[in-house]
């Protein structure tokens, strides 16, 4: 009887933890079969529509192309800007800060993680969209506005400002999982450097950041999942204009990603179409994400791979 | 015989404690000197402040004087004094992100450009003075970590003297290791004083009598006897030192 109790507490348990386990998959499955199938009506009008290039709801075209470059420019710009900054501040957290200053800088750290996204924007829109049009915009138009990349007017909100928020929203994800990891190098791998006669900074290049490599790159494309589904900040800054990239290709113009279309024209959709593409749109956002993850998780289980073996 | 290293009155802090009290002593050129004594005693310590490590603990202090061939290592800068003074680690260490010949040649890279000739022949040159090149020589692109770890220590003491260190000191470099592998380094260890000073640390006095020239015994931070390790064994003039090396204590 006893034995038995144990047993059926012992099954219990398992199915418990079983179920919770088949609610997560059950959940993703559902968001998947919900937007194909919401998506459908789309499709199955003209399948390439979504990837054409002019969204006019007016004449019933619902081309995604310029969403969809502008989520993944918006995207890279955030990373290639956020990188940098988040190396920088994490070897410097690491290796030269004062406590206090560490102990400062931790705390900037985890409480920029926590800004809700709406306040991100906010602050994109009042304070850094009228400094970047003054100080990076107008000069930079006034002077090599000739190329296309860098070319006028600069309406403040715009693809660029999008890019720099999402940097400041980013920065925290990179840098706080890379000071963790930049911490647990092996003290008896730095003093071996430190031995051979190496300065501060060959330490760093030769053992901390090689030792931590790869979870340095796991972090930049969980930031970098974080830019492409970022909605609310971007949304607020980026203009939601089809002008980028066919019209202008500048970086100074507003432009579109896809959850600023999302975001601005669900509500107000009423044509069984124009819903099904946005939806569509959305189902190409979890793909790229989707896609960003997987290889992500391929390349790092390749070179742990290529470690263990030798 | 020549001194090459000497230190005068050296004492070393770590915050309000002191580890090391006037340390005064002179390492022989071209010979191994065993530095024994029990743990936390200050051995480390000890010859960490000679290539300048000590410093790098936080509320580390240092006090007195050390000179390599009459020029006090306290004026030098510290990667030189390091490039002069090399170090083998209790734990081998090799970097496990480099390959075996990446290991070897670490320091070098860092002091300059060399050839790939260049490194190519420092790296069998080494290599072969340690005993590991017939080892490893069919695939020296392995990770140094991949070895075992009485390999991987004479990987660490290759690395170290590609740098052609004057000095080479040694924190228990076999005290990780199994038999065989401690008895092959300490073959190394007295092949190497032909060309170049080592002061070793050893938990282990059998170690010391069978490869060092001199003994250094330290007690709580402080000096109590050095002599020809001969003489260090077979007459100890401190009762303290009588009792540490027939292992009434340690």
């Amino acid at each position: 009887m006893n034995k038995k109790s144990i047993f059926f507490k012992d099954s219990a348990f398992k199915y418990l933890v079983g179920g919770s386990s088949l609610i997560v998959v059950a959940f993703f499955v559902m968001i998947f079969v919900m937007l194909a199938v919401r998506s459908y009506p789309s499709m199955a009008n003209d399948p390439l529509m979504i990837f054409g290039s002019t969204w006019d709801v007016n004449s019933g075209l619902y081309g995604g192309i310029p969403a969809i470059l502008g989520t993944l420019a918006s995207s890279a710009i955030a990373v290639a800007l956020a990188v940098p900054i988040s190396l920088g501040m994490s070897v410097f957290f690491t290796e030269y800060a004062p406590r206090r200053v560490r102990a400062a800088l931790s705390i900037v750290i985890d409480m920029l993680a926590t800004i809700p996204s709406v306040i991100f924007g906010i602050w994109g829109l009042w304070i850094v969209a009228p400094l970047v049009k003054t100080y990076v915009q107008d000069p930079i138009v006034g002077s090599i506005g000739f190329i296309p990349l860098f070319s006028g007017p600069a309406y403040g909100l715009s693809l660029f400002l999008a890019s720099l928020v999402l940097t400041f929203m980013i920065v925290p994800i990179i840098s706080s999982l890379t000071i963790s990891l930049l911490s647990t190098t092996p003290v008896e791998l730095r003093e071996a450097m430190i031995s051979l006669g190496a300065t501060r900074w060959e330490v760093v290049r030769h053992v901390a950041l090689p030792f931590s490599k790869l979870g340095i790159f796991a972090s930049i494309i969980l930031a970098l999942g974080r830019a492409l589904g970022e909605t609310m900040a971007v949304t607020m800054v980026i203009g939601n204009s089809f002008i980028w990239p066919f019209s202008s290709i500048s970086l100074f113009s507003p432009a579109s990603t896809i959850t600023s279309k999302i975001a601005s024209e669900l509500y107000e959709a009423v044509d069984v179409l124009h819903v099904s593409s946005l939806v569509e749109l959305g189902l190409i956002l979890l793909v790229i994400t989707l896609l960003v993850n997987s290889s992500a998780r391929l390349v790092i289980t390749r070179i742990s791979r290529r470690n263990a073996s030798g | 015989m020549a001194t090459k290293l000497v230190t005068e009155r050296l004492s070393a802090w770590f915050g309000k404690k002191q580890v090391l009290k006037d340390i005064s002593i002179a390492f022989e050129e071209r010979q191994v000197t065993a530095l024994v004594g029990p743990s936390g005693c200050g051995k480390s310590t000890f010859i960490r402040c000679l290539n300048r490590m000590h410093e790098l603990n936080p509320g580390a202090r240092v006090e007195g004087k050390a000179f390599l061939d009459g020029i006090d290592i306290y004026g030098m800068d510290p990667m030189d004094v390091r490039r002069k003074i090399g170090m083998v680690f209790q734990k081998p260490n090799p970097f496990p992100n480099m390959s075996i010949s990446d290991n070897v040649v670490a320091g070098i890279k860092l002091s300059g450009e060399k050839s790939k000739a260049d490194l190519d022949a420092i790296v069998e040159r080494t290599l072969k003075s340690v005993g590991l090149y017939d080892e490893v020589k069919d695939d020296l692109r392995r990770s140094g970590a991949s070895l075992s770890g009485g390999q991987q220590q004479r990987l660490c003491i290759a690395r170290a003297l590609a740098m052609e260190p004057e000095v080479i000191l040694m924190d228990e470099p076999t005290s990780a290791l199994d038999p065989a592998s401690t008895s092959r380094i300490e073959d190394l260890i007295r092949k190497l004083k032909s060309e170049i000073t080592v002061i070793i640390i050893t938990h282990n006095v059998g170690q010391a009598a069978r490869i060092s020239d001199k003994t250094a015994f330290l007690y709580l931070g402080e000096l109590i006897e050095y002599n020809d390790t001969k003489e260090f064994f077979e007459s100890p003039k401190s009762p303290i030192t009588e009792r540490y090396i027939t292992g009434r204590f340690g």
